[in-house]
């Protein structure tokens, strides 16, 4: 990518400077606090776990005969190392990392807010009450994967 | 290419932890990523998923990061694959015959993503330059952009200045803009025989 130096005379100069400062105040100020605030994560090795499978979304196009089911909505994050496995039923969310391993997932809510649940021998845990509005998985297994989910509504 | 020594600085204090130096550099190129994630008409909640991921793998990359003219081109391409996966989830069942990646249906040629870069650079360069000219420079620039304009004799009231002198001090402060480090290579100093201007690429 290169380009030759653009010539502008005054107003075409002061008319690419209000484009450009007019770009910059479209972008909504909480955006740009989100991406300042992934700079935490520069000395912490988790690795990104996003979002590959997501069943609601499915489920417009899919539409399911079970009168009922015990799973509401699943979703699957994928990271090179980790996938974590989510079933949302009435009252909590069902974990399930793969390959399965004990470990700890810490819920972080957007507000900076966290707590800890383990996940048993085989990769199982619980969150339970549902956590409130947006929150994300932080999942440190034993055998030292570390996997941080997207940012997930339910 | 272009303010490419100020990126540099930039990404050397990063990749040291400087949290300042991070936000410096969101500041100049988040409204890139906004602009792309806005001409593929996501919700707002895949929006933030789309950035979350794209500033994550940065912070995770930067220091691998060929050379920092690189980081436009580097955003650009990664904004697209995380809209890209974005989409895949939320349409599956019709986008089962995608290929696994690369090209979102209905993108831009790759001249109108270069196209676009270019113009990314050029104005988070001016907006750099702009944000270091001096306050009376800022300020009477900032009254002739507005929207709708205001007369000079207002602009000169609101400044304390007469209305004969905006003029000159307007190309003046325009001059300061141009001669900007920030701006070297994006935008070259006006011929010096009027009516002799440069060919534009």
């Amino acid at each position: 990518m290169s380009a030759m130096p653009e010539v502008y005379d005054d107003e075409e100069l002061l008319a690419v400077l209000r484009q450009a400062l007019a770009e910059r105040q479209a972008v909504p100020p909480e955006f740009v606090e989100a991406a300042k605030n992934a700079f935490a994560w520069h000395n912490i090795d988790a690795e990104l776990a996003e979002l590959t499978y997501d069943s609601s979304r499915d489920a417009e196009s899919a539409p399911s005969t079970r009168a009922e089911t015990a799973s509401i909505r699943a979703l699957t994050f994928t990271s090179a190392h980790l996938t974590i496995e989510l079933e949302v039923t009435h009252d909590s969310l069902l974990g399930q990392i793969v390959p399965a391993q004990p470990g700890t997932i810490k819920v972080q809510l957007r507000d900076g807010a966290e707590s800890t649940v383990p996940a048993d021998r085989i990769g199982r845990f619980t969150i339970r009450p549902m956590p409130a509005g947006t929150f994300r998985l932080h999942c440190k297994t034993s055998a030292d994967a570390d996997a941080l989910t997207n940012w997930i509504t339910l | 290419m272009s303010d490419g020594s100020s990126v540099s600085a930039l990404v050397a204090r990063i990749s040291g932890g400087d949290q300042e130096a991070w936000n410096e550099l969101v500041e100049r190129y988040s409204p890139l990523v906004w602009s792309i994630c806005q001409r593929y008409q996501l919700s707002r909640q895949d929006i933030d998923d789309v950035s979350q991921s794209v500033w994550l793998l940065l912070v995770e990359n930067i220091a691998s990061l060929r050379t920092a003219a690189a980081l436009p081109g580097w955003l650009s391409t990664t904004t697209r694959h995380e809209i890209f996966r974005v989409l895949r989830v939320a349409h599956r069942h019709e986008h089962d015959d995608l290929p696994p990646d690369g090209q979102i249906p209905g993108d831009a040629d790759a001249a109108t993503i270069e196209e676009e870069l270019i113009v990314a650079e050029r104005n988070a360069a001016l907006r750099a330059a702009f944000a270091e000219l001096q306050p009376h420079c800022h300020d009477l620039l900032s009254l002739l952009m507005s929207d709708p304009p205001l007369a000079y004799a207002h602009i000169s009231t609101m400044l304390g200045i007469p209305v004969g002198s905006i003029g000159p001090k307007r190309s003046r402060c325009l001059d300061h803009l141009r001669r900007s480090p920030h701006l070297a290579g994006i935008i070259n100093q006006p011929a010096r025989h009027p009516g002799v201007k440069e060919t534009r690429r």
